[in-house]
């Protein structure tokens, strides 16, 4: 099991690092479209030879390919409610900005219009 | 009298006591900015038939948005020099914020801050008390700046901190930001007693305890961005 449980630790590590603290960055962009792309790719062979998945699993230490699908999805899942919450934060910020500007453009028409 | 201090009150769903709060203050100070922040209620008419400066959040973005709107607007009008943060809802007492910003200049400082436990809050539930401690251990622990009372409501600071201020944060986190500001610049800060009364309405709408969790997760995303 050493094998998938660095690889996954790493995972975990890695992906709450990078993009929690980059959010919106172009790399972040660049990396969502290579992950999407692997996973796409995965899926096929997964579906056209449902053996890869067993095979991959037991080079990686993982009994079952189902359990290694487990895992990816896990990460995968991770990944979206992480940048989910950034671009939130990031919107956030952005709605703040704006409506603030409009409440002082309003305020200082009102007092010139006195 | 007095119009070089302004006083900025956040206001949410208060129609029913920021009007009694803004004439208490008024009698002190001449310039007192509310922000409504998004109220669904009457605030906004409140706020302007009781003569303060009215600006208006389109839509809610919490306290410290709010704050910082308020802070922007005096900064604009370069004779302002003492800001002044009180909460809409009459918890607290004007005499104890004058005493502030008296002690304040008196003493050079750039901040002076209000604490519930140096002085006599009535009516504060012992859960409420808990929870505000625990709150201070955690400011303190992350800024250095030593505070009994770091969510107080009553802040009395000078032009120079408001202008360095620039609140992020724009929920209740903002409390943890502006003392985070205080340690990263080595303001000059005190905290004086003040006596706060909650009511029951201003319990009902007081910040619930799971609050402190988003809080905590704010803030530690906060801390680890590059933004």
């Amino acid at each position: 099991m050493i094998a998938i449980q660095v690889i996954l630790v790493i995972g975990f590590i890695f992906l709450f690092w990078r993009f929690l603290a980059n959010p919106g960055s172009h790399q972040v962009h660049a990396w969502i479209k290579i992950l999407t792309f692997l996973f796409t790719v995965l899926a096929i062979i997964a579906v056209i030879f449902p053996d890869t998945a067993n095979r991959l699993a037991h080079a990686v230490g993982v009994k079952t390919g189902a359990n290694l699908l487990l895992y990816a999805l896990t990460l995968a899942f991770i990944f979206v409610v992480i940048n989910i919450y950034t671009r939130g934060k990031e919107d956030e910020r952005r709605r703040v900005v704006l409506v603030r500007k409009v409440a002082l453009l309003e305020a200082q028409l009102l007092e010139k219009n006195k | 009298m007095n119009s070089d201090t302004y006083a900025i009150i956040p206001v949410y769903n208060e129609a029913s006591a920021v009007g009694d709060v803004i004439k208490t203050v008024k009698k002190t100070y001449k310039n007192v900015v509310c922000v409504d922040d998004g109220s669904r209620d009457n605030s906004s008419q409140a706020i302007s038939s009781s003569g303060a400066i009215l600006l208006r959040h389109s839509i809610n973005l919490g306290a410290g948005a709010a704050t910082q709107t308020g802070i922007d607007y005096a900064l604009m009008d370069p004779k302002a020099k003492y800001f002044i943060t009180i909460d809409a809802d009459g918890q607290h007492d004007i005499k104890d914020a004058q005493q502030m910003l008296e002690y304040l200049i008196k003493n050079n400082l750039d901040i002076v801050l209000g604490s519930r436990f140096l002085g006599t809050a009535q009516n504060i539930s012992t859960i409420k008390r808990l929870f505000l401690k625990l709150a201070a251990m955690f400011s303190e622990g992350t800024s250095g700046v030593v505070l009994s009372d770091p969510h107080v409501g009553l802040r009395v600071f000078n032009r120079r901190f408001a202008e360095s201020l620039k609140l992020t944060m724009p929920g209740f986190a903002h409390a943890s930001e502006l003392i985070h500001r205080i340690g990263e610049n080595n303001f000059k800060y005190a905290e004086l007693p003040i006596s706060v009364t909650y009511s029951d309405y201003s319990k009902a709408k007081g910040q619930s305890m799971m609050n402190a969790v988003n809080i905590t997760v704010d803030l530690f995303h906060h801390r680890i961005s590059k933004k």
